[in-house]
Parts: C-alpha cells; structure tokens; sequence
C-alpha cells in the first residue's frame, strides 16, 4: 500500500515537472513553407505560431494523450494524435490548401462576368454605366468588349460574326422577347432597361451552358437587384425628360415604383438633327418591381413594365422620288418574376418566369404595317450540390411565341401570323477535379410544336489554371435557334438553324491587371436560304444556309499603372462569311467589320469629386450590296469611328451632375446606302447613304436622392 | 463520510474550474500584451492565432472572438495591396462577428468593431464599395450607439467617418474638432466593464485631436 502509494506521490510529481517541447516545421503540401500558421494543443492554452520559415517550437506541461491541430487560412484543419512523456516531439506537417470555388479555376471561355463584387472582375456594372459612348445603355457599353462589332445603324449587339437575332437577353434567367425600343429603320435602338436595375451581368459570347438556348451566337444573362436597403425617392431630370423612382420598404420586402416621361422635343430644337421628325420621338414608361423574401433562404422577385412610345418621321422614298412619313407607335408590356430558394442543404431550385405583349404600328404612305408579339417563358431549375466539387444541375423550359404581322394597304390586308411552343430539357455536370482543372459537361434537348423537328446540343467546356494568375479555358458546343419570325409566318417547314462553336481563352490576371486572348471558331450550318420565288411562299425557303466567323479577341484591362485611372483596350479580328437569306453565295455579310477597336478611360478626380470617360471607338469598313454594280456584297463603307467624353460631378452626397458628349470630333459617320426597291428608266437603282439621326449626341442630367437621413445619393449610379 | 467526499467531489470541480478560468484570465492578460509589440501583420496574426485559441477553449466568453476579429482586421488594414489578402483576412474576421452578433447581441463593442470591419471592406476598393459599406458603416455604428451611447470607439469610428466624408465633400472637416476634443478629453472616464474589456482607440483620438491644430 505504501509502495503504491509512493508511486502515486511520484507519478504526480512527474506529472508537474514533466515538461514537454514540441518543435517543428508546417509546410504546405504542394510547395513551400507556412508563416503565422496556428499551432495548439486542443482543449489547452498551449501553443505558438510557426515563424517565417514554417518552423515552431512551444513547451508544455501536460502529459499523456493530447491533441495537436494546426490551423491556417486557406488549408484544411491538421489534426494529430500524441503522447506527450516529457521528451522532445519533432513534427514536419504537411497541410492541404482547402477547396473553394471561389479562387477555384472558373471558365472564362467566351464569357465576361461583372458584378459579383469579391470576384475579381474583367468589368463590372458600374463600369457599364460610367462608360462614355454608351450614354446609359447596357447594350452600348457591351460594344467596348472585345468580339462585338458596332453598327451603328442598329444599336443592337452584333457578337463574333452573328446577326443581332442570335443573342438573346434573359433577366433573372426568363427570356427577354424585346430587349431593344422600336425604332424607324436603319436608325439606333437603346436597350429598354435601365442599367441601374442589376447588381450582376454575365455576357457569354459563345459556348455558354447547356442551360441557355435559342441563341446561335451570345447570352446576356442580367440579374437584377436583391432587397433595396431605404425607403428612398430618386428624381432624375435628363435632357431628353424627368424619372422618378420611389423605394417603400416593409419587414422582408420592398416595392419601388418608377415614371419615365422623355420626349426629344425640347432637345431637338436645340440640337440640329439629319432627319426630318414630323413628331419627335416620346414614350411614357411605368414599372414597379416587388421584392419578397419568403423563409430563410427564399427571394421572390416581380419586375413588370408599361411602355408606349410614338413618333413621325418624313423619308425620301427613292422609288416613288418624294418624301413619306413614316410613323411607328409601341405599346410593351413586360412581366417578369423569378423565385429562388434552398431546398435543402444541397439542393436549391429556381423557377423564372415572363411575359412580353409587345405592339408595333407602322404608317407609311398610306399603308399600315401591324406588328404584334406575345411571348411566355417559363424554366424550372434544379440544382445539387453533390458536394463541393461536383454540382448537377438540370431543368426545363416553355418558351409560347405568337407573332401577326397585318400589312394593310388602301386596297388590300395580308394577315400572316404563326404559334410556337418549344419545349427544352436540360442537364449539365460541373465536376472541378481539384483547384486548378475543372469541366463541365451538359446536353440540352428541345422540341418545336411548329417546326415538328426536335434538337439536341451537346456542350463541353474545361479550364486549367496553370498557375496562380493564368488560365486556360476551352468550350465546345452545338447551338440552335428557330428561324427569324420573318419566315416563320410564312412557313413551318423549316428547321433549327445552326452553330458549332469552338474557343480557346488564355486570360491572365495580376495587380489589378487583365489580359485576355481568345481564339474561336464558328461553323454556321442550317441556315434560311430564301431562293428567287416569291417571299410569301412556304417553297421559297429552305435551310441550305452555310457560313463560318474565325476570329481572335484581345482585352487589356489595367486599374494599377495610373494612380485614379483606370482603363481598358479591345481588340477583336474577325474573318466571316456566310451564305444566307437571299445572297447569291458565300460572302461577306453587311454586319461584319474586320477589325474593332474600344479604348476607354476613366479617371477620378478627387479635389474636384468627379469622375471624367473618355472612349475611343473603331470599327473597319463593312461591306453593302450595290445593285448596280455586278459584285455582290462589294462595297466598302466609311470606317466607323467615334470618341464619346462623359464627366459625373458629385455635388452633394445625395446631388450628382452628368453629361456626356458622343462624337466629339465630329467625324463621319455612314453606314453604307439604301437603295431603290426598283431600277429607274436607265435600269440604275437609286441610293442615298445611311447616316446617322444626328452628328453628335448630348446628355444632360441631374440626379437627386432624397431619403429620411438625406445623406444617401446615387453615386452607385454614375461614380 | 458520503458528504466528505461528495464535498471533496465539489470543491475539486469547482478548483479545476477556477484553475481553467486563472488559466483563461492569464492567456487574455498575456495576449492583450501582446497588442503593443505587434508590429507587422504576420505578429497580429500569430496574437490573432493565440485569441482564437482561447475562443476554442472558452465557448462562453465573447471577448477572445471579439479580439480575433480585431487582428484580423488590422491585419487586412495593413496589407499594401493584395486586394483578395485583405478579404481573406476579412473574411475570418466576419465570421467571429457573426458568431459574436448571436452571442452578445446587445454588445455596444461588438457592433462597433462591426462598422470598423464594414470600413475596411470599403477600403478595399471605395470605387465599387463606397455607396454600399458606407451604408453599413453607419447602420453599425448606429446600433452600438444606441445600445451604449458613451462608447468612445463608436465615438471614435463615427468622428473618422465624418471627417474623412466631410474631406471628400470638400467641406472643413474642421467641424468636427470639438467633438474630437471632447471624445479625448472624456476618453478616461469610460471604464471598461473588466480588465479584459476593450480599451483601444485612444492614441486614434489623439491623432484626431492633433490634425485639428
């Protein structure tokens, strides 16, 4: 007994004395050694971190079993089992970097991401807004990257050798039938949305996921605003008319309402313009967007929108040598809504619907023209997170079209309207093998209740990091979409038109510095071919279209060398032809310039509180048909060029001043000739160039927030 | 003889548990020390380190994760320029405070050491953040002072946000100089609730206090 207890008295004396060192080096498991890392005995307040070299060293007084773990940012927790007796335990630990999505490779192939606030970004949203040329317009300032070409006779985005149908806009993942306002032809359209709606934009221009269709050549996927944050009134006075904007929030949702009158009256009285409006362009535009949390993770939002907008506008009719009015009014009617939430820890569903009443009344020299269009869009998503490397996601989708188009003339009225439905299912499996490789597979089926033909389009893209600011992205596809409506009235015995797309990105990123390189190809097959006969007959339509664009995209964008500046160059080299609609062959298609050229830069000036953009704009001629001449496609235009200044002025914290100038030199702008429907007496059609409404363009605004505390402003808006 | 050791029982509990909370007390008294000698970010991070330790070990006390915050956020103050070190660094700091937001949700402390993290997120890059974490900065420092008005650092924090704002308006931050003054000149009779409770921000008054002259 006493023996026993003598070693008790002993082991209790060697239990305080016992002290034990414990030493070593923490090193990452790929390469190098871990400064500041977290060394600790669990459950203790013994422990150290290791110093610049990785190495560590602590003592302890505890004995027996314990746990040692090593902590540091970024590396999956190491935890080891051991006995401490009192001597001296060496450790050389090795510990994994952790797997985030977030600085995970991303694909990059083809697509331009902004908004995402703590991702770094080649552009975000408020770069769109406060670039100069584009005066406001999402769609404008999508024209200063790379694989766009401006025509400005259209407005509307013309990606990577593509007509302007082959995008398509959707906003919180439902279709956007309209995107652009109605405009007389051969004159620039706006997008209809307000930048300052979405927090987020992606803006794929080719090989995008199985989950997008119906679009030969890009997607611009816009995603609006979660909750507003104050009840707030934003009164805005533009030189072209008044918004106001009203914000009322409750417990877990808010409402704003919003009135836009603009009319370019006033506007075009000061400023000489190239046309002669009978009526100056005017709208009236309502929209109220509701937003709801519902449950813990649930959001619903409800955008929906009035929109009637008119004007009157005389033309030379180069046929009958005299002018005609011209005159259009638009009625849209748009809705809207999304709903987003978790099902459970891994699965989460989306559903995303809208819908698009949209009215064109044309007037023409006595003859009326009635374009009407209806469109519902509806999509279920399902997605599961496996786990954290491998997500699926899947779905479906409606999209009903219904076009009629009334041409009614003093003596006659032609009626041609046609009902779609298509219905798409699609998966696709995002599988990243560790940080620096991952791959998505994806298919998408779809079936066309009045083409009666269905499609399916496989989708593959991959991207390897190569290091820790460059990457490697390549992205393949088949991409279809219907036939334009101009057909599709006249005949269902059409099939999808068709894209293969392939790309190879390199982007680089370092410092606040971007360089993007991208090389594609695209091989067009499928597309309508309108032969000799007449327009209004099913025959004379068929899909022996062809056509390819290979090309290479250039981005620079650098926010470090200058101190408040910031700037970015595109370059795109495009080499297309296609043989589609009526072109007799294969030939360079008029929306086509060789070479683009956006730079654009901004630069804060903080004594003065203001930001100044400038940009520069160049485009290479394009080619126009000349029916006299025996070439088809053979003629060049005026190369197209534009430099755009704008300069926001913060005068209050809740006043801001704008205006912006577009063209400023002044230099020529033509976008190739119009020409007669029929050959004079001498057999010679006659011409008259395309130009644009005006030579330069001026906005004016001011911008005023008013909130309770009255210190709010809109400066996300234009700084 | 039950009793005896039922109460032996008792009494050892209770012991360990006090030698635990001695053991608590001194790793804070020592680390907190430790702030003055920090002068790098890799010595905020190793006393960072040493505080999340002790938050492990203590689930109950809120201070130990409120100073873990605190060097994470310096840290990403002091970083030159690696824009995603400092949202890293942030990132770890936003998690305590989250915790710490369920743990003493009417801690004036905890909500402004908030607005000093919603101030660093701005100062990552103020052209994209500015509108958004100004307005957290002030939704923060709000609630710390409503839940303790005489709090000097939210005291503090709201002085630099005004002056820094006024700055920017081209208006005198000079406005601001008597409330500096006062802040300072009162600083010592705020008494924290315990020696461990927080006491920076003085010498920042006093760096106020000196750019008024």
């Amino acid at each position: 007994m006493r023996i026993y207890l003598l070693i008790v008295f002993f082991l209790f004396i060697k239990a305080i004395s016992a002290q034990t060192t414990i030493s070593g080096t923490v090193k990452a498991q790929k390469d190098g050694t871990l400064p500041g890392a977290n060394i600790y005995l669990k459950g203790t307040y013994d422990g150290t971190s290791s110093d610049v070299n990785g190495r560590f060293s602590f003592k302890t007084q505890k004995i027996g079993t314990h746990t040692l773990v090593v902590e540091f940012l970024g590396y999956e927790p190491f935890a080891k089992e051991i006995n401490l007796t009192g001597a001296e335990i060496t450790l050389l630990i090795g510990l994994k970097e952790t797997f985030s999505k977030l600085d995970a490779v991303t694909i990059t192939a083809g697509t331009f991401e902004a908004g995402d606030k703590k991702r770094a970004n080649t552009l975000t949203s408020l770069d769109m807004i406060t670039t100069a040329g584009a005066a406001g317009d999402v769609f404008g300032a999508l024209q200063t990257l790379p694989g766009t070409t401006t025509n400005g006779e259209s407005g509307r985005l013309f990606v990577k050798g593509g007509d302007s149908e082959e995008s398509q806009t959707y906003i919180d993942g439902a279709l956007v039938h309209t995107p652009y306002i109605s405009t007389a032809p051969n004159t620039a359209t706006r997008g209809r949305f307000n930048p300052f709606m979405f927090k987020g934009t992606i803006f794929s221009t080719g090989g995008y996921s199985a989950e997008y269709g119906q679009a030969l050549s890009s997607v611009l996927l816009l995603n609006t605003n979660d909750m507003p944050t104050q009840d707030q009134l934003d009164i805005s006075v533009l030189s072209v008319g008044p918004e106001i904007a009203g914000t009322k929030l409750w417990k877990n949702g808010a409402v704003t309402a919003t009135l836009t009158y603009n009319n370019l009256q006033p506007y075009m009285n000061l400023v000489p313009q190239n046309f002669e409006w009978k009526k100056a362009p005017e709208s009236t535009a309502a929209a109220i967007s509701i937003r709801q949390k519902t449950g813990k993770t649930g959001m619903l939002k409800v955008y929906a929108s009035f929109d009637d907008g008119k004007f009157k506008l005389a033309q030379d009719d180069l046929d009958q040598n005299k002018k005609i009015d011209f005159a259009l009014g638009n009625r849209n009617t748009f809705v809207n809504t999304s709903y987003r939430t978790a099902l459970s820890k891994n699965w989460s569903a989306a559903t995303s619907a809208s819908f698009t009443a949209d009215a064109d009344d044309v007037t023409f020299d006595g003859n009326q023209f009635d374009k009407k269009l209806s469109g519902f869009h509806l999509k279920q998503t399902i997605t599961n997170e496996l786990n954290e490397k491998v997500t699926l996601r899947g779905g479906g989708e409606w999209f009903s079209r219904s076009v009629e188009q009334t041409f009614q003339t003093v003596t006659d009225t032609f009626v041609n309207q046609y009902d779609n439905n298509t219905f798409a299912a699609f998966a696709e499996a995002e599988m990243y093998a560790s940080k620096r490789f991952v791959t998505r597979i994806g298919g998408r089926v779809e079936h066309s209740s009045y083409l009666k033909n269905t499609n399916f389009a496989p989708r593959v893209t991959a991207a390897w990091k190569m290091n820790e600011t460059s990457q490697l992205s390549m992205a393949w596809g088949w991409f279809h979409q219907n036939p334009n409506d101009d057909y599709l009235i006249y005949t269902n015995k059409l099939d999808y038109e068709r894209a293969d797309h392939y790309t190879l990105s390199y982007q680089s990123a370092k410092n606040e510095r971007t360089l993007r390189a991208e090389v594609y190809l695209k091989d067009y097959r499928n597309l309508v071919k309108q032969n000799a006969g007449e327009f209004f007959l099913a025959e004379s339509y068929n899909n022996n279209g062809s056509g390819y664009a290979a090309g290479l995209d250039l981005f620079w964008r650098d926010k470090k060398s200058i101190k408040n500046g910031d700037y970015w160059i595109s370059y795109s080299y495009l080499d297309t032809k296609r043989n589609y609609r009526q072109y007799p062959e294969l030939a360079i298609p008029t929306f086509a310039s060789k070479h683009n050229l956006a730079v654009v830069y901004k630069h804060w000036f903080g004594k003065l509180r203001s930001l100044a953009s400038v940009n520069y704009i160049y485009s290479s001629p394009r080619i126009y048909n000349n029916p006299n001449s025996e070439k088809f496609n053979g003629e060049r235009t005026l190369a197209y060029q534009s430099l755009d200044i704008s300069w926001s002025f913060l005068f209050r914290q809740n006043i801001i001043f704008y205006g912006a100038v577009t063209n400023v030199p002044g230099f020529k702008q033509e976008f190739g000739r119009r020409f007669s429907d029929q050959p004079d007496q001498n057999g010679m059609f006659k011409s008259a160039a395309i130009i644009p409404g005006s030579d330069r363009f001026y906005v004016i605004a001011i911008l005023i927030t008013l909130t309770k505390k009255g210190t709010e402003n809109q400066l996300d808006k234009i700084q | 003889m039950k009793t005896t050791i039922f109460t032996l029982i008792i009494t050892l509990i209770a012991l360990t548990g006090f030698a635990q909370k001695a053991e608590y007390y001194q790793a804070m008294g020592e680390s907190l020390g430790q702030y003055a000698n920090c002068k790098t970010p890799d010595d905020f991070q190793a006393l960072g380190n040493r505080f999340g330790m002790i938050a492990n070990n203590e689930k109950e006390e809120w201070l130990p994760l409120y100073y873990h915050a605190h060097c994470y956020i310096i840290m990403s103050f002091m970083e030159p320029s690696d824009a995603k070190k400092k949202d890293s660094y942030l990132d770890v700091a936003e998690k305590s405070l989250k915790q710490l937001e369920t743990m003493v949700p009417t801690e004036a402390e905890v909500f402004a050491l908030q607005a000093m993290l919603y101030t660093a997120r701005l100062v990552v890059n103020p052209m994209e953040r500015g509108q958004q974490y100004s307005m957290l900065t002030a939704q923060s420092l709000g609630r710390a002072s409503a839940l303790d008005p005489t709090n000097p650092r939210a005291k503090l924090l709201k002085i630099q946000n005004d002056m820094g704002s006024a700055r920017f308006f081209g208006k005198d931050p000079k406005e601001y100089c008597s409330q500096a003054n006062d802040l300072l000149a009162g600083w010592d009779s705020f008494v924290p609730k315990s020696q461990l409770h927080p006491v920076w921000g003085k010498d920042q008054a006093e760096e106020l206090v000196k750019s008024c002259k």
